[in-house]
């Protein structure tokens, strides 16, 4: 009986993983569908959700859907739930993850829908770091755009901004800072790690007001865990949680004194060490720069230099490389 | 061996603690019997004696008084010589509880709940005389969905009647489960520790009637007569459809809404709700179509299906400003007050939250336990009523609901996880002056209609609730006062 249970499409290396996430049945319509939005008929394929159909039509009201991701098989997640939208059959129903059911009416504007979707906004930024201007993702943050969309001028629950309840910053990972004051628990980046990177690094651990990003590993630190760097999570990221360490300070804007770190409390520094922002085997590419591949072998960096496309060690040639930022490198 | 002992001998049944299985075959003259609570710890242990059918009835008896109680009643040959607080007089071949005139017994039917502190949970031969272990037809299980709704908040169709629900998970892709829920509600563990057959009907007549592969049973691990009891039960149950397997989850409370209860039973390390649509009866159990039924919804089946008839009646567990707790089995047409009747309550009413533990608030109970009475009253209809009493304070009492719901949500979805934590500050801020009741409505309001899972969806309520019936308590608070005298002064909290 158990033996009928397993998932023969699952590959082997997931079996350990513990993401600490529930296990979600798949969403989307069975057969293909249309659906009315504000007015206008919407045709959908087959595993379609009603944020397809939103997405599809220039709707009355924005719907911001935050969590969404929609590629790669990220999500939904459907977990901040400001993309409710009203149906005349199954009344308010977040978008992101209600299927393209064929002959569905849907409202955005609809005063409880909006409604949702304005309060569900404002409770997200109510645990939300609002420092945007010492935010390494700031202008590229999708809470930012949705808030500026929504046309959010003072969240009615406040924001997450008292100095003893933040959470230290763990910036111990030479490539990829973690700063959970900003995090929304999309859940982007466990999905990211495991299902797509199978790496089985991060989890969503905790309850309550205590539900955070963690390691499965039980590590502390980014450091500490079995992390290799390969920065999918820091890509998927909607907000400045995630940010890869060479551009934690990327568009901020340029306070004397003023950072994030130093705004905020507590830092986990890296010990022993620093590291450059890169991984050896990209400096040992020729000086002339521009490898188009740059970014896509990252994810073997962690393991030797050496072995990557029969490149020369990196240890002993400082300086060669295009990335180089005069750093010690591992 | 037949239940009731028709010879002279009198039998002994201990209800309601555990050392009453230590009692058995330590007398000759007498049967005694360890049988499951009767839902009134009151006045438990309560010590029964019969003899050609006549039962006395001993409350808060110690169980080793037994003996005693025995030799005095073969003596006399008259159970009602041996100072019994209650006498009744029954069939002889009585197979449910003869209902002593005693507190806690005085109102309802007890037909769902009739084998508690009678039978013994786990013994065949007890259910089968009572006409348990029934092999209905299918059709008639399936025709009883139309008419039986769900019960309690572990219950995948809480109001709504089953069969709709029953039939997406016959016409599902898969081997269809059945899981039982007896998680979450005092009720439910009651009857999966004191009448595991009834359930066990119910879930095998429905695994039947769905074609179900796998049977569980789920309670709550800080539950262990349940989850014992009903491991035993399982063991002993004759021809099961589908092997039954006990799964004892974590005691957190949100372990009992549908989707964490499978969650739990697969063995998740971390509590979190499922996604839905689609729901368990499409996906469930390691993705099969998966039936989640309230071991009272359970049991009212089963009771259904003997009795050819609709048990009309609700089981509700009365607590809170109450002497002890009690569970009683109402008609439907009783009201909350007949309920809160059954117990003694420490002062006069003040009000009851209704429904669970985020249920709603009233004054009034002259409220019908039907589900229409409860829904149009904005109350809750899991089946518990949380007495309180004149000196306790509303405002606090749904500071801690709101708060309790801040810590003890999964932490999935932004309604429920930060609402509740917005919800308790706004709570709070009535101390500081700030009474924002609009806010407050909103906020509940939305959490109801955009969180995931039922949790969230009800943690609001007993504020809201609580706005709508005690408005000036809410004011007189940001006024400084609190009128029960229980919170503590305002310049303390500031």
């Amino acid at each position: 009986m158990r033996s009928d249970e397993r998932d023969v499409d699952v590959p082997p290396l997931t079996e350990g993983i513990a993401p600490g996430t529930a296990t979600d049945p798949a969403v989307g319509s069975d057969g293909p569908a249309t659906v009315t939005v504000d007015g206008t008929a919407v045709s959908l394929e087959s595993g379609a959700t009603l944020l397809d159909a939103v997405e599809a039509v220039e709707t009355d009201e924005h719907v911001a859907a935050l969590c969404h991701y929609g590629r790669e098989g990220i999500g939904p997640r459907s977990e901040c739930r400001t993309c409710m939208v009203a149906t005349d059959e199954h009344g308010v129903v977040p978008a992101c993850s209600f299927p393209a059911e064929d002959g569905l009416t849907v409202r955005t504007g609809a005063t409880d829908a909006a409604e949702a979707r304005d309060v569900n906004l404002d409770l997200v930024l109510s645990d939300h770091n609002l420092r945007c201007t010492t935010c390494g993702k700031n202008g590229r943050c999708e809470l930012q755009d949705a808030a500026i969309e929504a046309g959010v001028e003072e969240p009615r629950y406040g924001v997450f901004d008292d100095r003893d309840e933040y959470e230290p910053l763990d910036d111990t990972s030479p490539f990829i800072a973690i700063d959970r004051n900003k995090c929304i628990l999309c859940n982007r980046c466990v999905e990211a790690c495991n299902d797509v990177q199978v790496e089985g690094v991060l989890r969503m651990e905790g309850s309550g007001s205590d539900t955070r990003i963690g390691f499965q590993s039980d590590a502390e630190t980014m450091a500490d865990s079995t992390c290799v760097s390969c920065g999918h999570c820091a890509t998927v990221c909607p907000t400045g949680a995630l940010v890869e360490d060479g551009i934690v300070d990327a568009t901020t804007i340029p306070l004397p004194g003023f950072t994030q770190a130093n705004s905020v409390g507590e830092t986990s520094e890296r010990a022993g060490e620093r590291s450059g922002p890169m991984t050896p085997k990209k400096r040992a590419e020729p000086t002339s720069g521009g490898d188009g591949k740059a970014g896509d072998a990252a994810g073997n960096a962690s393991e030797d230099g050496s072995d990557a496309d029969g490149a020369p060690d990196v240890n002993g040639t400082p300086g060669a490389g295009v990335w180089d930022d005069g750093g010690d490198w591992p | 061996m037949t239940l009731t002992s028709t010879a002279g001998d009198p039998v002994v049944r201990v209800s309601g603690t555990a050392q009453g299985a230590e009692l058995r075959g330590s007398d000759a003259d007498a049967t005694v019997l360890a049988v499951g609570s009767t839902g009134v710890p009151a006045v438990e242990p309560l010590l029964s004696v019969t003899r050609r059918g006549r039962t006395g009835f001993h409350a808060r008896c110690p169980p080793e008084r037994a003996k005693t109680i025995v030799s005095t009643v073969a003596e006399a040959g008259d159970v009602t010589t041996a100072d019994p607080d209650a006498v009744v007089e029954h069939d002889p071949d009585a197979t449910r509880l003869p209902v002593p005139e005693l507190p806690g017994f005085g109102v309802g039917n007890r037909s769902v709940l009739a084998a508690c502190g009678w039978r013994r949970p786990t013994n065949p031969a007890d259910h089968e005389a009572a006409g348990g272990f029934g092999n209905p037809d299918p059709a008639a299980v399936l025709d009883a969905g139309t008419r039986l709704r769900g019960r309690g908040w572990g219950d995948r169709c809480q109001d709504a009647f089953l069969a709709e629900t029953w039939g997406t998970v016959r016409d599902g892709d898969g081997d269809a489960a059945v899981v039982v829920n007896g998680h979450g509600n005092p009720a439910d563990a009651l009857l999966l520790a004191g009448a595991p057959f009834e359930v066990l009907d119910g879930a095998t007549a429905l695994a039947r009637a769905v074609d179900a592969e796998r049977l569980v049973v789920y309670a709550s691990a800080a539950d262990e007569r349940a989850v014992e009891t009903a491991r035993e039960a399982a063991t002993t149950y004759p021809d099961p459809p589908a092997p039954i397997d006990v799964v004892a989850g974590p005691p957190e409370y949100r372990a009992a809404e549908p989707t964490m209860a499978l969650e739990a039973i697969e063995g998740n390390h971390r509590l979190e709700a499922r996604l839905r649509p689609p729901g368990p009866e499409e996906v469930g159990l390691h993705g099969r179509p998966t039936l989640v039924h309230t071991s009272r919804t359970l049991a009212q089946l089963a009771i259904a299906l003997r009795d050819g008839r609709e048990p009309e009646t609700r089981v509700v567990t009365v607590t809170g400003d109450v002497a002890a707790p009690a569970t009683v089995e109402l008609r439907e047409s009783d009201s909350l007050a007949d309920a809160v009747d059954a117990v003694e309550v420490e002062g006069t009413v003040k009000a009851a939250c209704v429904g669970g533990r985020f249920g709603g608030l009233t004054r009034d109970l002259d409220v019908g336990v039907d589900p229409e009475a409860l829904s149009a009253a904005n109350l809750g209809t899991d089946g518990t009523v949380h007495v309180l009493a004149e000196d306790s304070c509303v405002v606090e009492f749904v500071g801690r609901r709101a708060r309790f719901a801040a810590e003890g949500n999964c932490g999935r979805c932004v309604p429920c996880r930060e609402g509740t934590t917005q919800l308790t500050a706004l709570l709070r801020a009535v101390y500081d002056g700030e009474y924002d009741a609009d806010g407050i409505e909103e906020l509940g309001r939305v959490m109801a209609t955009s969180s995931l899972c039922s949790f969230g969806v009800r943690a609001g309520r007993p504020a809201r609730t609580a706005l709508a019936a005690f408005e000036s308590e809410f004011a007189a608070h940001a006024d400084g006062r609190c009128p029960a005298g229980q919170c503590v002064e305002p310049a303390e909290v500031t």
